[in-house]
């Protein structure tokens, strides 16, 4: 009985081994598509740390030297803009400034010439009137003397011919100063009327 | 067989044989390890194209051709990247952050590429070697700046509390040094190994549709999708490599200062 036992605990234990090794077989057989395996590791592993290392010594420098100078420049070129910018400013507010003090200039030397012109044409129209003042003047004497010697003139040719006219009417002589006299005074009464 | 098409096996979809090298050695070199190569060669002459004295002078003119398209790269990992999330004193980073961005994209972009129509990121090796490699880097940045306090002031950052110490420095642990890099490592991933299996998918409707005679009208909309899926794929190359190299750039930040 216990003979028989031994023979089937035996058998029942080589059955179990021979279960395992064929589980572990076929474990073997079936891989795991997902899980990374050794040779592509390695060569992953080489070829990134040789592009790393080209990268660090050989590659970028020749990249970016070029890229620093370029952003170099624009950052001159950009100082230079903007000092040419501030120059021009300055420039501008100069001469903003020169044209503010050339148009105050101008300004007074306008009024100045203004008002030494006044002052000019007042001298000229105080003289031009003063002259004409004259002028008037001696026209007024000159109009009073041809218009005393006209009067003048005039009586004594009314007198004549009054006192000629009166003789020829009367057919005697007259006394030609006391009709001289009368006729002056008629003529200078009939002036003032 | 699913829906009548034959899909094929996932493992055909991303395990390469080698092209030398015996079968399952740790030194067998297949066609991931071949687009990584070209990703170095590649990053290599297209800076050296662009680096050439040809192209260089004169220096004030503004850049055409292939030192265009490096300058902007360059400017774009420089001011996109480092100035907005480290500041000036991370530029000293820009070659380690440069090629990440490079290496990424370039074995990104071999999904939509003629002949290869593999992402050599939608393998989990890649990567992991390169969230490995971040990993290390800004603990190294951290102990560089910071000593060896960097650990504790990682954990426990300065202004938290005492009492909270026992709740914030395992989340902290847990966070900064493991979910870090595996986040890193499994976006990128799955990111890629999604698009890598959508664009399968529907090649394989295009192929299948191709010989059903009744399914042939569908054709023109599979094959629509397949198109724009590709460029959407371009698109998720150029993003997946952006958010890989941005956030480790954010995180070699957070190791330069212990208030972060």
């Amino acid at each position: 009985m216990l003979a028989s036992i031994l023979v089937l605990a035996a058998e029942a234990s080589t059955t179990a081994a021979e279960l395992l090794d064929q589980a572990a077989g076929d474990a073997e057989a079936v891989k795991n598509p997902i899980l990374p395996t050794v040779n592509e590791m390695l060569y992953a592993a080489i070829f990134f740390i040789a592009l790393w290392t080209l990268m660090k010594f050989v590659l970028l420098p020749r990249i970016t030297s070029v890229m620093d100078g370029r952003t170099d420049k624009i950052r001159d070129d950009l100082a230079a803009a903007e000092a040419a910018e501030t120059e021009r400013v300055a420039k501008l507010a100069q001469y903003e400034a020169g044209l503010a003090g050339a148009r105050a200039e101008a300004v007074s030397i306008i009024e100045a010439t203004r008002a030494e012109g006044d002052a000019e044409r007042r001298t000229q129209i105080t003289a031009a009137e003063a002259e004409v003042a004259a002028a008037r003047a001696e026209a007024a004497a000159e109009i009073a003397d041809a218009k005393a010697r006209a009067r003048s003139e005039l009586t004594g040719s009314i007198t004549d011919i009054a006192v000629g006219a009166a003789e020829a009417v009367i057919q005697m002589p007259l006394d030609r100063a006391a009709q001289g006299r009368i006729v002056e005074d008629y003529v200078n009464s009939s002036g003032k009327n | 067989m699913i829906f009548g098409l034959e899909f094929p096996p996932i493992e055909n979809l991303v395990e390469w044989p080698n092209i030398f090298g015996p079968a399952d050695s740790w030194y067998g070199f297949n066609k991931i390890a071949l687009i990584n190569l070209i990703a170095l060669v590649g990053t290599t002459v297209l800076f050296l194209v662009a680096g050439r004295k040809k192209t260089l002078e004169p220096a004030t003119n503004a850049p055409k051709g292939s030192r265009n398209l490096v300058e902007s790269a360059v400017a774009f990992i420089r001011d996109g990247i480092i100035i907005e999330t480290i500041g000036p004193a991370g530029l000293r980073y820009l070659p380690f952050l440069a090629s990440l961005f490079f290496f990424i994209l370039i074995t990104n972009i071999f999904e939509v590429i003629p002949f290869f129509h593999m992402p050599g990121n939608a393998r989990m090796a890649g990567p992991a070697v390169l969230a490995l490699l971040t990993w290390a880097y800004f603990i190294a940045v951290g102990i560089k700046h910071q000593g060896l306090k960097y650990f504790w002031n990682s954990v426990a950052p300065p202004g938290v509390p005492k009492a909270l110490l026992p709740l914030v420095v395992p989340i902290e642990l847990l966070s900064t040094f493991i979910v870090r890099p595996f986040s890193l490592a499994v976006r990128l991933f799955a990111n890629m190994l999604a698009g890598h299996i959508l664009l399968v998918t529907f090649s394989v409707l295009c192929i299948t549709l191709w010989g059903a005679s009744l399914l042939l009208v569908v054709l023109p909309f599979s094959f629509v999708m397949l198109v724009g899926l590709t460029g959407f794929e371009i698109m998720v190359a150029f993003l997946q490599a952006y958010i890989f190299t941005i956030l480790a750039s954010v995180y070699i930040g957070s190791s330069m200062h212990a208030e972060h």
